[in-house]
């Protein structure tokens, strides 16, 4: 197996990354995998417990982002599968790349306003990507400054 | 009946009657026995009441009755919690009485008994001491469970420690300097473990977790996301219609679940509809989350918040009602203009990508009831529980029974995975809810609150007026930046004091306002309030993060137009209606 990871969240700051990875997956032939990771990290400090029923409902919301990247992807001639993930981003990220022996995952790069906040921030982003090519020897295409 | 049957019932009845008369004669003679000096029928009785100088009782003071002339040990007696005591001189009564009272976090307290209350004494009538005030001692655990106090409201403003970290840290800060510091110095002692719980109010704990679990059965119905879709169909496309349906359903839910609940499940959908319809989610989901948190508090049950104090206050179900929803309904209007004001750029869809067909489709498919005999059997017994809150306070029935009733019942109905259940309360808020008690108990116990109380007491002095306006906006703005459930906790002493002491303030007018300012107030910033944090935790998770900043430029407004509404609301309740 081979393609192409496009890891998303959502929103305007995902569309370059989105448009990168379908012109990417155009381009080489490749599949394209759009991935949405839910992640509750954001409850750590109010529920810890009751985390069921929100699982559900982000997965819920995150196939709809994908969806809607999916469409996108159909609107150029790309077909796109959709997967989505619980846990930790980057370990996810890392995870899919190596069943799919990827061969390209597409990134936004953070702008953050609050640079221990994201798993993804500058300084992480660049371990980040060199983890990715030595665990699953992927190389990372990083789109600056537009995915949150 | 047989004549040895006759024999025998009348042989067990003389037994019977003997066994009466010697125990009766016996008894007496133990009386008789105990006063040998002949005062078989007097009674040495003194009793009274002690109060701090907020007028409150002080329970558990040791009071000692002294020998004037002997130094000796009379009487020894305890306050109950309504600050009175009683004791009784089982010898001679001397000539000269010396009261003494000491309780930790007071200055111990000396009062001689007057000739005629000695003479009354000597009569075998009982004496009533005039009222004894105590006077606060500022000792080193006052600064200890101070500082405890104000720690954890910042570790939990800045998100350090979970909240429930932080609470346990500072229960075991305030019990442990009791223990473990006491023997080094007396000063340090807060108060004992068995004081400490006295602080709990469990029935605050066991409604929150009866509320718990009836909510785990309705969240997992499919009932949020049904209501959203409909709400997205019966708009037919007018997006200000749209928030306007969002709203209410997000502010109706709240009046009965937890604000967090109803945001947790409001969200993710109201993301949905957003995207389908091509408009800026933040504009649904924000005025979605500043409804929660003003209508939520329509009911007892519909905030925290309310719940510490109607429990704390003996205020109903129907209390609430009646006293806050009209202004709620005012604060809302307000809301809704505000918002629409406010967001009418990013509601408009000429803008956007367009409504999406497929993603719409996804919407209607996934629109569904998932578990209809589930949802039908709570709202069965939502509506009984209803009928015991609203009708149940005739027959004193706590509202936590009727939570424990409930949802009881409704397990036993429809008998889900009782592990899953179990797993849905959310054990780590009650055990926060507890360990805040104690916390709040502690600053109470060393006296801050009566200083704090005190201060605002001689800002406002009598006037009702000054005192709901400072109740209401003082909780408002601090709800801003502290977190208002141990803000609430700890003002509910305070708003105790000012209503026992100002004239008027008996129609508990100042606890509408604190219900009023700490839950309203939470519109101010992003971490006012529990559900506002979750709220932007989702949207972040969508790509449309809200900052510090961006909830405070929307939120402040808010605040300031629904607490103002409520103001005027509350004004007209208690000062030009009659109570």
């Amino acid at each position: 197996m081979s393609g192409v990871v496009c890891a998303i969240r959502g929103g305007p700051h995902s569309q370059p990354t989105i448009d990168k990875a379908i012109s990417l997956a155009g381009e080489t032939g490749l599949p394209l995998y759009f991935l949405y990771i839910v992640n509750l990290d954001f409850l750590a400090h109010t529920l810890s417990t009751r985390t069921h029923t929100i699982n559900q409902e982000m997965e819920q919301m995150g196939e709809f982002i994908l969806l809607a990247a999916q469409r996108r992807a159909a609107d150029q001639g790309i077909t796109a599968e959709t997967v989505v993930r619980h846990g930790n981003v980057g370990e996810e990220i890392v995870k899919l790349c190596q069943e799919l022996s990827a061969d390209y995952l597409v990134l936004g790069r953070p702008q953050l306003d609050d640079e221990e906040a994201n798993v993804f921030t500058n300084a992480r982003l660049r371990l980040f990507v060199e983890l990715v090519k030595a665990e699953s020897g992927t190389d990372v295409i990083l789109l600056e400054g537009y995915e949150r | 009946m047989s004549g040895r049957a006759y024999a025998t019932l009348a042989a067990v009845l003389l037994v019977l009657l003997a066994g009466l008369i010697i125990s009766f004669t016996h008894g007496t003679a133990l009386a008789q026995e105990s006063q040998p000096d002949g005062r078989s029928e007097m009674v040495f009785l003194v009793t009274g009441t002690i109060v701090d100088r907020q007028n409150l009782p002080v329970k558990n003071a040791l009071v000692t009755l002294i020998d004037g002339a002997t130094n000796e040990t009379l009487a020894e007696g305890i306050t109950q919690p309504d600050g009175r005591y009683a004791m009784n001189l089982d010898r001679p009564v001397p000539d000269q009485i010396i009261m003494h009272i000491e309780r930790p976090h007071f200055h111990e307290t000396d009062i001689e008994l007057g000739k005629e209350a000695i003479q009354t004494l000597h009569l075998g009538q009982p004496v009533g001491v005039p009222e004894v005030v105590l006077a606060r001692k500022v000792t080193p655990a006052f600064w200890i469970a101070t500082l405890v106090f104000v720690g954890v409201l910042v570790l939990i403003a800045t998100g350090t420690l979970h909240n429930t970290l932080a609470a346990l840290l500072g229960m075991a800060v305030v019990l442990g300097v009791s223990y473990l510091g006491e023997p080094i110095n007396n000063g340090l002692f807060i108060f004992y473990f068995q004081g400490a719980l006295a602080y709990v109010d469990w029935n605050v704990i066991f409604l929150i977790m009866g509320m718990m679990m009836v909510i785990a059965v309705v969240e997992r119905t499919g009932i949020f996301q049904w209501m959203a879709f409909m709400a997205y169909r019966t708009s037919g496309g007018r997006t200000w219609l749209l928030v306007i349906i969002l709203m209410l359903i997000t502010g109706i839910a709240s009046a009965f679940l937890d604000n967090v609940t109803t945001m947790l499940l409001m969200t993710p959908i109201s993301v949905q509809i957003a995207l389908a319809l091509g408009i800026m989610p933040l504009a649904l989901i924000i005025p979605e989350v500043f409804a929660s948190n003003v209508v939520g508090i329509s009911t007892l049950i519909g905030t925290p918040t309310n719940i510490l104090i109607g429990s704390y206050a003996h205020i109903t179900f129907t209390d609430f009602l009646i006293n806050l929803t009209p202004g709620v309904l005012m604060a809302l209007l307000g809301l809704i203009i505000y918002s629409l004001l406010v967001y009418r750029e990013d509601l408009s869809t000429d803008g956007g990508h367009g409504t999406s067909d497929v993603l719409l489709d996804k919407l209607a498919e996934r629109a569904q009831i998932t578990e209809p005999e589930h949802l039908r059997k709570a709202a069965w017994v939502g509506a009984g529980m209803l009928f015991l809150f609203v009708f149940g306070e005739h027959i004193h029935l706590i509202p936590a029974v009727t939570a424990i009733i409930g949802a009881t019942a409704l397990l036993i109905w429809i008998r889900p995975n009782i592990d899953e259940m179990i797993e849905a309360v959310d054990w780590t808020t009650l055990v926060f809810f507890i360990a805040l008690f104690i916390i709040v108990g502690a600053v109470q116990e060393v006296g801050l609150i009566s200083f704090i109380a005190e201060l605002i007491g001689q800002a406002v002095g009598d006037n009702l007026l000054l005192a709901m306006l400072a109740v209401i906006w003082l909780s408002a703005l601090l709800s801003t930046v502290i977190a208002n459930i141990p803000f609430t906790a700890a003002m509910l002493p305070v708003v105790a004091f000012l209503t026992a002491t100002i004239p008027g303030a008996s129609n508990k007018a100042l606890f509408f306002c604190l219900s009023v300012g700490s839950a309203m107030g939470g519109n101010g910033s992003l971490i006012g309030a529990s559900a506002n944090m979750v709220t932007a935790g989702i949207a972040d998770r969508a790509g449309f993060p809200i900052t510090y900043a961006y909830f405070f430029r929307k939120g402040f407004p808010a605040l300031l137009i629904t607490v103002g509404l409520a103001t005027i609301w509350l004004l007209i309740r208690f000062l030009l209606l009659p109570s």
